[in-house]
Order: C-alpha cells, then sequence, then structure tokens
C-alpha cells in the first residue's frame, strides 16, 4: 500500500530515493521505535492529516527519522516522544510543514464565495 | 494536564520555545528538559520537536548539526533576527492578554466582595 501511496504523490525519482532511505532508517530502528514509527506513517497514510506536495513530504519523513534515531540513541522513552494522545502528536507535527493541505484550497474557496455573497448585501 | 492547560499551552508554546532559545542556542532534548525542569512537566519531546521544525520551516532559527558520539548528528537550534522579532511580538501579545484577563480577574473579585 505504502508503495503505491508514494507513487501517487511523489513524481522525481530523487524523492523516491529519500524515500526509501526513510524506510530503510526505520527498518535499522531497535524496538520499539520501529514499531512506532511504523504506526505514525500508517496513521499519516490514512488520516489525510499530511501535505500532498511530494518534496516537503519528504523532508518531513526525514524529520521523523531523525527524531526516532535520536530517540533510540538517547534511550528516550516512545511515551515520552509522543505524549499522552500520539493522534494529537501527529497531527501537531504534519501541520509544522507548510505544505498546501487540500483543506487549504477549501478554506480559501469558502472564503472566496463569502467575499462574493457579502458584494450582493443590500446597503 | 487538564484540558484547559493544554489548550492554553498550545497558543503559547511556540512563544515560549523562542524564549528557551534567546538565553542560548539549543538541541530538541535540552529545550524539553529546561521546560520541564521549570514546572511544564507533562510536556514530551515530539511535541518539542514538532514545533522546532515549524519555526525552522517559518525561519525564526538557524540550524547547525552538531556530531554526536553515539546516534545521528544533534541539530542545535538557535535565534535568528526573525525569531527575535517574533519573541518581540509574542511578549506585546502576552502582556495585552496577561493584563486585560488579570483586568477581568480584578473586577471579579470586586464584585464577589460587594456581595458579600
Amino acid at each position: 500500500m505504502a508503495a503505491k501511496w508514494i507513487e501517487m504523490v511523489t513524481g522525481s525519482l530523487e524523492q523516491k530515493k529519500q524515500w526509501r532511505q526513510y524506510k530503510a532508517r526505520v527498518k535499522a530502528l531497535p524496538e520499539p521505535y520501529r514499531g512506532a514509527a511504523n504506526a505514525v506513517e500508517r496513521y499519516f497514510m490514512v488520516s489525510g492529516s499530511i501535505t500532498v506536495d511530494g518534496e516537503t513530504l519528504v523532508t518531513m519523513f526525514s524529520d521523523l527519522a531523525d527524531l526516532w534515531e535520536r530517540a533510540a540513541a538517547d534511550g528516550t522513552p516512545v511515551r515520552e516522544i509522543v505524549g499522552d494522545d500520539p493522534a494529537e502528536f501527529a497531527e501537531t507535527f504534519a501541520q509544522a510543514y507548510s505544505g498546501k493541505r487540500w483543506i487549504d484550497k477549501e478554506r480559501e474557496r469558502l472564503n472566496k464565495s463569502i467575499d462574493e455573497a457579502e458584494k450582493g448585501e443590500p446597503k | 494536564m487538564g484540558n484547559q492547560m493544554t489548550a492554553m499551552l498550545k497558543g503559547t508554546l511556540e512563544g515560549v520555545v523562542l524564549a528557551v532559545l534567546a538565553v542560548r542556542p539549543a538541541y530538541g532534548y535540552e529545550i524539553t528538559a529546561r521546560l520541564r525542569d521549570q514546572g511544564f512537566t507533562d510536556l514530551v519531546e515530539g511535541t518539542v520537536y514538532a514545533l522546532l521544525v515549524r519555526i525552522e520551516q517559518r525561519g525564526f532559527v538557524d540550524v547547525v548539526k552538531v556530531p554526536s558520539e553515539k546516534g545521528p548528528p544533534r541539530k542545535v537550534y538557535s535565534l535568528n533576527a526573525q525569531g527575535r522579532e517574533q519573541l518581540e511580538e509574542f511578549w506585546r501579545t502576552w502582556s495585552f492578554l496577561a493584563e486585560r484577563i488579570e483586568q477581568l480577574h480584578t473586577d471579579n473579585t470586586d464584585n464577589d466582595e460587594m456581595e458579600k
């Protein structure tokens, strides 16, 4: 599933290479970090909480790999990384990346529509 | 941590982290540890990291990768000119809010005392 999904969002070979690097880094993590990394990755795939711009996406996953590798090296407990609400963590994390999400386009569209509607209001 | 605390912290954490970095550059774990020592006991590393990523994307910090004895290089964050401006803005907003809310608090307390 992941492979097909990434094909959809990344066009360039460079991005595919970076994606494979991320997968290899996760694979090299000791448990429980590998399991946690896979769970967070899966959540991103299914939740639609991330940007669809391929370049931002590979940057984001590379930063995530940094976080997990650092935690593994320091022996930081998984819970101290993701907190009491891992979904909340994942969403906050994804929001940090500036790529456009479909919801941003819809927000702009709503704002424009209200502007238009306002023009028709009696003065 | 209560819901109210979580929500309020969410709105102020960026300013808090910028304030920590204004003292001296630091890496993610250091920032989390420093804030936990100062009473933000429920703060987790992932939250701080997500925030650091965001302020990096917005250009408020400069990042230097420093080799580490074990594990990947550590990213050391330092506040740049744009970050300092943002922090100034945060203090102005914070002072305004704190003053207004404290005023409401005082008005409420005065009312309560008059009723007694």
